[in-house]
């Protein structure tokens, strides 16, 4: 039979084109006995290194190329024959990605005029053929333009083979057969019709003109293909693959070089700033251990030419230090004794040795095999001024080698059902629940969610679409930035890899993701934006400027004894990391003691640890409650510092090694396959060769059982050590200042917001009950910003409410205020509105927040006299007329509340729930400082505000509510029966009672509910908003 | 004067259930764009599952698995309205529409249908059988009226001293104050009416406008407010005017289908429909040109109405052009309908279909009777529709199709056809469960005629036949 290489073939990163993934496509190829298979998606390589895997795995040849449409309807299909042919694809989409908007192309005539050496084209003519394109095309592509000829048992394809010869022979051009494929199989045809009805925004009904009329674009078995194709047109699809020589691996990418300067070489230079940071790092000399340590690692990064890269990391953080932006680097080569020296990172190798040794090893490992793990460093960067570091770094490299790195948008369950259900024709109501079934599923069987939003899951339709939906999952949707990662390159990177815009205006993104990248041997910088390093520095701020202290990230002391102990007490909101509700009631049992111990905390509360059931035989081998064990002596080494149980992704990774027999690149697999077998499945692969591995090691099966139940645990949300050591660090820093500093930390932690897991509210409260007292918003004392105020009798620090916390307050209005206020202070209403500009909505809003108490008298006074300001002119001075008194009534305690909850979302007053304390009293209702004295197992009786709902993925069905009331926070777990039992309370109640038992073991306590009240209506209209945690 | 006002608090929610059979099912009345659907209204079961006005269609979907929800159409409501307005009509010759209230002057018509208790009683009793759900409060002046209407329900203050008194405790937030005062109001501690009359005029003058005081004012009658009455109309005229004069009878359909589109709104507005009109052409030199329609029963369908007259006046020779057109209707048909239910909305006169198909077709023209329309349907069964698709995308393909398509594909007997083109594979149709695999040829029979079949994908027969080529 005849060789046939199929040449024109889009994959499904043809966005609502293409049917089959590259693998599938690729794997029909090869069963049916093809040469060869060109990938060629829609004027976009994004696909192309998943295909290439493919290729690799499959052991069949790629050929590189793309699909293409002219803004005047001129359709062909470029190849690449050679490498330089390659840099002209890329070149052309590139420059049609970026003259149209995100997702889109607009390529002309006059694109093509340089004729694309090194490429080979494919004219795809039209229903009526014009011969004045061919001839175009063929001017421009001497002697490699093929005319296709696409036949798919369309009314007559006699008679078009017929017509299609004829013109080629006119035109003096050889034809070429070629398949339009959009599937794998036949069997995609009902998923490729639904594809082509979202990308028209129709349902597949209304489509049927733009639908394929069969499922012949398909991958076809080649006796299918001779009885539709002369012999000379298939034989002509396996010389043009021949000549197609270019493969992926011949891409070779190099770091920019200019960081050295002139008369040095990289690795001199490297040094020479290493022995710099040395110098600064330990002025009183290196220990040996740890200058021999610098030169191992020097030597690895030469060896593994990382030079470079080192050296950018370096240079980005310079200019953050330089523009005093906070940064702080984190990955497992961050965590390396020359990037400490750098100042790339803060962990000093004093505090945590044993990190240091893992890059180290872990690396010179992978070296062995020809694709060493691609050095990984994330530099985190305070949040509000990241966009700083962005455009330093595509001043200093230039926008034609700098771009952020894409992310893959798939299609999760909901959008796929939402999408599917669009094109099969569901109403709006029911697709918005279809989607929320899916959005909430949480367990339960499908058939049992959907009758309950109203949707008959036997109907005929609602199976197409659940199935639909489910062959839909997965695939790639759009293309999307990438938070941070920049790809950075010598050449320009529009040679090796497609450029386009982004939706944000001025970022650029190659059409690669962070795993393409990995397998192409690009290195990334990720810059991050990070909250807390915001709030750190504000904190540093606050205390040169009002505790005349100078502080960095390096130099808060280490060990403190006070911060652990605060720690220890699950004392943490606002601290990074450790705030959560997890990882508070995990504090008490972990009681962490050193910094490696918070690495270990910050690791632990994450589903992998947890659905690995390593959790609890950790916390028994730390309390001496069980032996430390390990599953052999080999395991030791690996397993030591985390007491043999494996909590961190790097030694799982390293267990896949030493105890399953796998080489570095298998495991640089498993890790990939980690974060990825949620989307894509194909962790069978890794079941059977860890288990068989750790047979022949002598492993026991359970240990293999509950290794795999690990790495299925750490899915996307693996956890490395090296990551965990840097969030540990920051974790530290934000700990050690709300303890030694608890109003400047709070007044950060308030200017930094939205962050972190609680709202101004909790923040304010959490800083009173520490003894910090908090000043209202006033007129004649707040900025935009909160800040510190120092109490002429104790001098104390208080924080100062800023205007920042009035919902809906501008920022310069405030400014407005300070300056005129700087200049004189406020007369009265009239001279505040008038010298401050303000307008009726801030006059209101400030009436409303009490912020004219000290111009004006209570708040309806107030609001009497802000409405009474008209616009004033200049030449009349600043005064009202006078006016009749008028008698206001003094609000009450209840409408203050009221008001300071609508408009900044906390009060200083007392607590709601206090107003209610005596009502509650009387119905036996116990308040969170009582309750903390209960023993365990006691029933009992409550009632807060409801400040969050949180039903994490790991826990199964459990909803976690919190309540807060005049003393603090109150913990509430509801389990699915109840939530189901009592849907109302459970999702209505602002403010809910609870009757249940406490429970209260090793220091975390909680109430396990049997029965919610919605107890709002005592509430009125108290606005404060629960935020839902989903 | 005595003010009557009737708070209708459920108009829209009313509208729908009334037209329904009770039921103690949940219902929901469903407004706002689709990323933002919310519910208006509720019934009783709803409410008492958690739905409440305002709440985000999601939530709802979360509280209750299932309850019917109806999108809401104000034009629908605002057709009740007015209704009701004729209702009241019946009672006085002053009535006044306010949003979900209707107000009447009543102290004429007590001695009709008084005392006011059995007045009132009467009102309530036509209101309960109409099935709209109602609050009333009488009082001196029609906006004291409609505020006590909101607040008690039943009360009536029969004379101006003591109003103020019953007045006085009404919180700023239930006495209709203009705009966002109420608001301001409360949040300056000012929270009852009587407060309010007893605040400086200049003062709050200043901060809230003359709107305040006037609404006080018209409160308690210290002054007269102009109110807009329901007039019921009786006679419609409509009219439209051009710059330029207008000599082809054809420029003339555009302004006509508005027209006669105005004319069918005004009429769905009082619930009646049009037997007889005129449209009169107006020359430059004053003189007209009329064109008289008659109908053979009521109509208000705007296409109706537009195809009726544009057939008349196709038939129209214009002496002139054209400055000006109207619409002059005036016999309109009782206002109250006759015979059934004032509210049923079923056309007055069915036709048999067949009957009505003859009758169009004699009055309208042949081109009033709708042909067959090539779908968009890749099924060949499918592909022939009466109707035209509502979304029409591109142009289908031109495809080798016989011109006679039989209604069922039978076998096709007889001797093995010449196959002329083809195999033309048709896969498709998935979707409403007429999944379709079929190779269609076109054939030429021993008779010479060329005929459209089909076999199974990849078979050479038996052969189905499709269709016939002329």
């Amino acid at each position: 039979m005849n060789a046939y290489a199929e040449l024109h073939c889009l994959s499904n990163f043809s966005f609502q084109r293409g049917a089959s993934s590259a693998m599938e496509l690729f794997q029909r190829a090869k069963a049916c006995g093809y040469s060869a298979l060109a990938i060629t998606d829609e004027c976009s390589l994004a696909g192309i290194v998943r295909a290439y895997e493919a290729s690799l795995e499959t052991k069949l040849d790629l050929i590189v190329g793309a699909e293409f449409k002219l803004d005047d309807g001129l359709r062909f299909v470029l190849l690449c024959e050679s490498r330089e042919g390659y840099a002209a694809l890329c070149g052309l989409i590139t420059q049609g990605r970026r003259a149209s908007a995100k997702g889109t192309y607009h390529l002309t005539r006059a694109s093509l005029a340089n004729g694309l050496p090194g490429t080979l084209a494919l004219w795809l003519p039209d229903a009526e053929p014009d011969a004045s394109d061919g001839h175009w095309l063929g001017e421009r592509f001497a002697g490699r333009v093929w005319l296709a000829i696409e036949l798919h048992r369309g009314p007559d394809d006699a008679a078009r083979l017929r017509q299609l010869e004829r013109l080629a022979a006119d035109l003096g051009m050889p034809a070429v057969a070629a398949g339009d494929v959009h599937m794998h199989v036949r069997g995609r045809r009902a998923l490729q019709d639904t594809l082509t009805a979202i990308r028209h925004g129709l349902t597949v009904a209304q489509a049927g003109v733009v639908l394929f009329k069969n499922g012949e674009r398909h991958l076809r078995a080649r006796e299918v293909l001779a009885e539709i194709y002369p012999v000379h047109l298939l034989e002509e699809t396996a010389r043009i693959a021949e000549r197609c020589r270019f493969t992926m691996d011949q891409l070779h990418y190099r770091y920019p070089a200019e960081l050295v300067p002139e008369g040095h070489s990289a690795t001199s230079w490297l040094r020479q700033l290493t022995e710099e940071g040395i110098q600064r790092r330990w002025p009183d000399g290196i220990s040996p251990e740890n200058r021999e340590t610098i030169e191992k690692e020097l030597t690895l990064i030469g060896e593994l030419e990382y030079e470079h890269y080192f050296l950018t990391v370096e240079d980005i953080v310079c200019f953050a230090r330089r523009q005093n932006i906070f940064c702080q680097g984190r990955g497992s080569a961050a965590n390396s004794v020359v990037c400490y020296a750098l100042g790339v990172t803060s962990v000093s190798p004093d505090e945590a040795t044993l990190l240091t040794e893992r890059f180290m090893s872990a690396s010179r490992k992978d070296h062995k095999y020809n694709r060493p793990e691609p050095p990984d460093i994330d530099i985190d960067f305070e949040h509000e001024r990241r966009e700083e570091v962005i455009q330093y770094i595509y001043r200093k490299y230039g926008r034609e080698r700098t771009a952020l790195a894409a992310t893959v948008i798939s299609y999760r369950g909901r959008s796929a059902a939402r999408d599917v259900g669009k094109a099969l024709g569901l109403s709006p109501d029911q697709v918005s629940a279809l989607s929320s079934v899916f959005a909430w599923r949480n367990g339960g069987s499908l058939r049992h969610h959907l009758q309950e939003a109203g949707l008959d899951f036997d109907s005929p339709l609602l199976q197409r679409v659940l199935i639909l939906a489910e062959e839909l999952r997965g695939f790639p949707r759009h293309l999307s930035q990438h938070v941070g990662g920049f790809v950075i390159s010598d050449a320009p990177l529009s040679q090796l890899v497609p450029v386009e815009n982004a939706a944000m205006p001025d970022r650029t993104i190659i059409q690669w993701d962070k795993d393409d990248l990995d397998r192409m041997n690009l290195l990334k910088v990720d810059c991050l934006a990070l909250g807390m390093l915001t709030c750190v520095r504000k904190c540093f701020d606050l205390m040169k400027q009002h505790e005349n202290v100078s502080h960095t990230l390096a130099s808060i002391p280490l060990n403190d004894n006070e911060t652990y102990k605060m720690i220890q007490k699950a004392d943490t909101i606002g601290v990074f990391q450790i705030e959560s509700r997890a990882q508070m009631s995990m504090l008490p049992r972990l009681r962490p003691k050193n910094f490696y111990d918070l690495v270990i905390q910050v690791a632990i509360v994450r589903p992998g640890p947890i659905q690995g059931d390593m959790v609890h035989p950790y916390l028994r081998r730390r309390r001496k409650e069980e032996d430390v064990t390990y599953p052999s002596e080999a395991l030791r080494e690996v397993l030591e510092r985390t007491l043999g149980v494996p909590l961190f992704q790097e030694q799982v990774m390293r267990i896949a090694m030493v105890a399953a027999g796998y080489t570095g690149q298998q495991a640089d697999e498993l890790r990939r396959a980690m974060a990825a077998w949620k989307r894509h499945g194909g962790m069978e692969k890794h079941r059977d060769r860890l288990f068989n591995g750790m047979k022949e090691n002598n492993y026991s099966e359970a240990f293999a059982a509950q290794i795999f139940e690990q790495i299925k645990g750490f899915g996307s949300y693996g956890f490395p050590e090296s990551h965990a050591a840097g969030f540990a660090k920051i974790a530290y820093a934000s700990a050690w200042l709300k303890c030694r500093h608890p109003a400047a930390f709070a007044c950060a932690l308030l200017n930094s917001q939205p962050m972190g897991f609680y709202s101004a509210s909790q923040i304010v409260q959490d800083a009173q009950r520490h003894h910090v007292q908090v000043l209202p918003v006033d007129v004649r004392h707040s900025d935009w910003d909160c800040t510190l105020e120092r109490d002429v009798r104790d001098s104390t620090l208080a924080i100062r409410l800023g205007f920042r916390q009035v919902r809906g307050f501008n920022e310069q209005a405030a400014q407005r205020i300070s300056q005129a206020r700087e200049r004189q202070a406020f007369l009265d209403i009239v001279d505040l509105c008038t010298r401050a500009s303000l307008d009726r909505r801030h006059q209101d809003l400030l009436a409303d927040t009490s912020a004219l108490r000290g111009l004006a008298g209570h708040r309806h006074r107030a609001k009497w006299a802000v409405t009474g300001v008209e616009p004033q002119l200049p030449l009349f001075g600043r005064t009202s007329p006078d006016e009749q008194t008028i008698v206001l009534p003094p609000p009450s305690v209840a409408e203050n509340l009221h008001a300071d909850y609508a408009r900044t979302g906390l009060s200083l007053g007392p607590h709601p729930v206090r107003l209610l304390r005596a009502r509650l009293r009387a119905d036996r209702y116990k308040d969170s400082r009582e309750l903390s004295h209960q023993s365990h197992q006691t029933r009992v009786r409550t009632a807060g505000l409801v400040t969050q709902r949180q039903q994490p993925q790991t826990a199964s069905g459990i909803t976690f509510i919190t309540l807060e009331d005049e003393h603090g926070n109150i913990n509430v777990i509801v389990r699915r029966q109840l939530a189901e039992r009592q849907r109302r309370p459970y999702l209505e109640a602002r403010l809910m009672g609870v009757e249940g038992h406490w429970e209260n073991v090793d220091g975390v306590s909680h109430l396990v509910a049997h029965r919610l009240l919605d107890m709002s209506d005592l509430l009125g209209q108290l606005d404060a908003r629960s935020r839902d945690f989903h | 004067m005595l003010w009557a006002c009737v708070l209708l608090p459920h108009l829209a929610l009313d509208g729908v259930l009334r037209r329904r059979p009770s039921s103690d099912e949940p219902l929901v009345l469903v407004t706002g764009s689709a990323q933002s659907r919310s519910i208006l209204a509720a019934n009783r079961p709803a409410r008492a599952a958690g739905l409440r006005p305002g709440q985000r269609l999601a939530v709802a979907q979360a509280l209750l698995s299932r309850f019917e929800a109806v999108e809401h159409d104000p034009a629908t409501t605002e057709r009740w309205h007015r209704l009701l307005a004729a209702w009241a009509y019946r009672y006085s010759a002053e009535v006044v529409l306010w949003p979900h209230a209707i107000v009447l002057e009543v102290s004429r018509s007590l001695g009709l249908f008084g005392p006011w208790p059995r007045f009132e009683a009467l009102l309530r009793d036509d209101l309960s059988q109409l099935g709209f759900r109602h609050r009333i409060a009488l009082a001196p002046t029609a906006r004291a009226a409609y505020v006590l209407a909101g607040t008690h329900d039943g009360m009536a203050v029969m004379s101006p001293e003591l109003l103020r008194g019953a007045l006085s405790p009404i919180p700023v937030g239930k006495a209709r104050l203009p705009d966002e005062a109420a608001d301001n109001l409360a949040a300056m501690g000012l929270r009852t009416l009587g407060q309010l009359l007893h605040a400086p005029r200049d003062g709050l003058r200043r901060r809230f406008g003359e709107a305040l005081i006037e609404h006080l004012d018209y409160l308690i009658g210290t002054a007269q407010e102009v109110l807009r009455y329901y007039r019921p109309p009786d006679r419609l005229e409509l009219a439209m005017e051009w710059t330029h004069e207008i000599e082809q009878v054809e420029a003339l359909v555009f302004p006509l289908r508005r027209l006669t589109g105005d004319l069918a709104a005004c009429l769905a507005g009082r619930d009646g429909g049009v037997q007889r009109f005129m449209i009169r052409l107006v020359h430059r030199d004053g003189t007209s040109t009329d064109v008289s329609i008659g109908l053979l029963a009521p109509e208000r369908d705007p296409t109706m109405l537009f195809e009726h007259t544009r057939s008349r006046m196709e038939r129209t020779e214009l002496p002139q052009p054209v400055i000006a057109m109207r619409l002059v209707a005036h016999e309109l048909p009782p206002f109250v309908p006759a015979g059934r239910d004032l509210f049923d909305t079923r056309p007055a006169n069915a036709l048999p279909l067949g009957q009505l198909r003859e009758r169009l077709r004699a009055r309208l023209g042949d081109r009033a009777i709708q042909t067959l329309h090539a779908t968009t349907d890749p099924r060949p069964e499918h592909a022939q529709s009466a109707a035209r698709d509502d979304v029409v995308i591109g142009q289908p393909a031109s495809l080798p199709r016989p011109t006679w398509l039989l209604d069922t594909p039978m076998p096709l007997r007889g001797l093995a056809p010449r196959i002329v083109a083809g195999p033309e594979r048709l896969e498709t149709g998935w979707w409403d469960g007429g999944d379709m695999r079929r190779d269609y040829y076109v054939v030429e029979t021993a008779q010479g005629q060329r005929a459209w079949v089909f076999c199974a994908p990849g078979e050479r027969g038996p052969w189905m036949l499709h269709g016939w080529f002329a």
